[in-house]
């Protein structure tokens, strides 16, 4: 006889909002329904009454994690209305930036991972490296979250000191080498939690709009810091990694991978930052004003594309900002990932395609 | 796709129209009278193309603005449809991903979309009224 679990608004597994209602045969969950929205704060219809340099801090708001990535795609956007070039120094800030937010978004997820898996030395070790990253942003933009970093026309804040966050960065590549990675890809415990789990197929995760890791996990080689690269991207070298069996052990590996590839891109960076300038001149004009016009930025966040469509209308006001977050495309996956699966994997299951309910419901 | 080819040829002769424009960061076709989405839609996904994101504006004549955003191989694609009675055709039996896409557009700026069998809601609550992102509606209270 089947039987309903409510799951929510409060979730063992993770600190957001949403339910899930699943239906069960015994262990095995049949059907699962999701309700969202209880994070809804209308960022968009907000965003539309407020001048651009406020709405740069309003979008920030949008997630707690991936809050550069935000501040960033509107910036672009921005960018492109008016025409505006960044410099390159600048440019390189902001990968710098994307990087160590990957970083520390990365490693949350995978402590929260582990700690689903019952690993807690593992959730312990990847949240003490978190905090290095953590010390690194808040010594190039003074803040913890919400780093206030993006501008239109470039940065607020130069790294005045390459070679500090560069010592920080090789003691955490280093731990995360030596220790994270090779647990999450050979120790047998994470294998037994984690393998063929969860298993999100290609053509699922095509069907369903699936982006980022979850599916890059699931066999989907696209990155759009490689597909259409923005800031500085194009002149760094790194891999796109890519697994095919879709399920919760694959996330775990495209996420370490990941990580060290970050680790990759941020060194390349850190070396070669040019000199000059790292924002353009603010405007002579008294407003800032947007012309006429429509553009789209997209940038590779933590959990896969960030789109940002804005219509100017030639005033101080943008007419509409739509922001599409990669949770909004892949929490409805979870639906896929959970049938068949037995309840004591759900919280797991749910947790592997990193879902943020703050960008999901904006 | 890369730089070296002709974009919009490529797109016509993949059967996706023609007209196609580079704007400030997509490729744009405004599709005119006859446009099929749901034609559209199944030669995208028959094509691997992924849907990214349904945009709807509302312009200053009242008449909602809907971008259908699609990436294939990483270029991305925005058919821009007009709906003066607030109507579209869903899209989500061909590509299930559209449904929160298109639950949103709905609560957003209550649009109707025919051939879905439901429109839950998904940032509102129950009994809410759709249309809250309408600013035609604001002037009026």
């Amino acid at each position: 006889m089947s039987y309903e679990i409510p799951i929510g608004p409060y979730h063992p597994a993770l600190e957001e909002p949403y339910k899930l209602e699943l239906v069960l045969d015994g262990e095995t969950v049949k059907d699962a329904r999701m309700s969202v929205g209880f994070n809804f704060r209308g960022i968009e219809y907000l965003a539309e009454r407020r001048n651009y340099l406020q709405g740069i801090t309003l979008v920030e708001r949008v997630c707690g994690i991936c809050s550069n990535v935000h501040s960033l795609s509107f910036c672009q956007a921005v960018e492109k209305l008016t025409g505006t070039e960044p410099p390159e120094r600048g440019l390189y800030i902001r990968v710098i930036l994307c990087e160590l937010e990957r970083l520390h978004s990365h490693f949350l997820w995978s402590g929260i991972a582990a700690k689903l898996m019952g690993f807690k030395t593992v959730f312990m070790a990847c949240f003490t490296l978190r905090e290095k990253v953590m010390d690194a942003l808040s010594a190039i933009s003074g803040n913890r979250v919400n780093y206030g970093m993006n501008r239109v026309g470039g940065v607020n804040r130069d790294i005045a000191d390459p070679a500090a966050v560069r010592a920080i960065l090789d003691e955490m590549e280093r731990a995360t080498t030596e220790t994270i990675i090779p647990i999450f890809l050979d120790d047998r415990t994470v294998q037994s939690r984690t393998k063929g789990v969860g298993v999100l197929s290609r053509e699922q995760a095509r069907a369903m709009g699936a982006v980022g890791p979850l599916a890059r996990a699931s066999g989907i080689a696209q990155d759009i810091r490689k597909a259409a690269p923005y800031a500085a991207y194009a002149k760094f070298n790194f891999e796109v990694p890519v697994e095919t069996a879709g399920d919760v052990r694959a996330r775990l590996i495209v996420h370490a991978k990941e990580m060290i590839e970050s680790c990759k891109i941020l060194r390349q960076a850190l070396d070669t930052l040019p000199e000059g300038p790292f924002q353009t001149p603010p405007p002579t004009a008294a407003k800032f004003k947007v012309p006429v016009g429509t553009a789209i930025s997209r940038v590779e966040a933590p959990r896969g594309e960030v789109i940002y469509q804005i219509t100017g209308n030639g005033g101080e006001m943008p007419e509409r900002v739509k922001v599409r977050t990669p949770t909004f495309m892949n929490m409805a996956t979870v639906r896929e990932t959970v049938l068949g699966a037995e309840l004591a994997d759900s919280p797991l299951i749910q947790a592997s395609c990193d879902p943020c309910y703050s960008c999901t419901d904006r | 796709m890369t730089d070296t080819i002709d974009i919009p040829a490529k797109l016509n002769e993949l059967g996706l129209g023609e007209g196609w424009t580079w704007d400030k960061g997509a490729w744009w076709l405004a599709a005119g009278e006859g446009f099929d989405i749901r034609a559209t839609a199944e030669r995208l996904r028959d094509l691997d193309a992924r849907f990214a994101a349904i945009t709807a504006t509302e312009q200053s004549d009242g008449v909602i603005r809907i971008d259908y955003q699609w990436d294939l191989d990483g270029i991305l694609l925005s058919f821009t449809i007009s709906s003066p009675d607030k109507r579209a055709v869903s899209i989500v039996d061909i590509v299930p991903g559209a449904d929160w896409a298109e639950r949103e557009t709905h609560e957003y700026f209550a649009v109707e979309f025919a051939g879905r069998v439901t429109l839950e809601p998904l940032m509102l609550r129950k009994g809410d009224a759709p249309g809250i992102q309408l600013k035609k509606k604001e002037v009026a209270q």
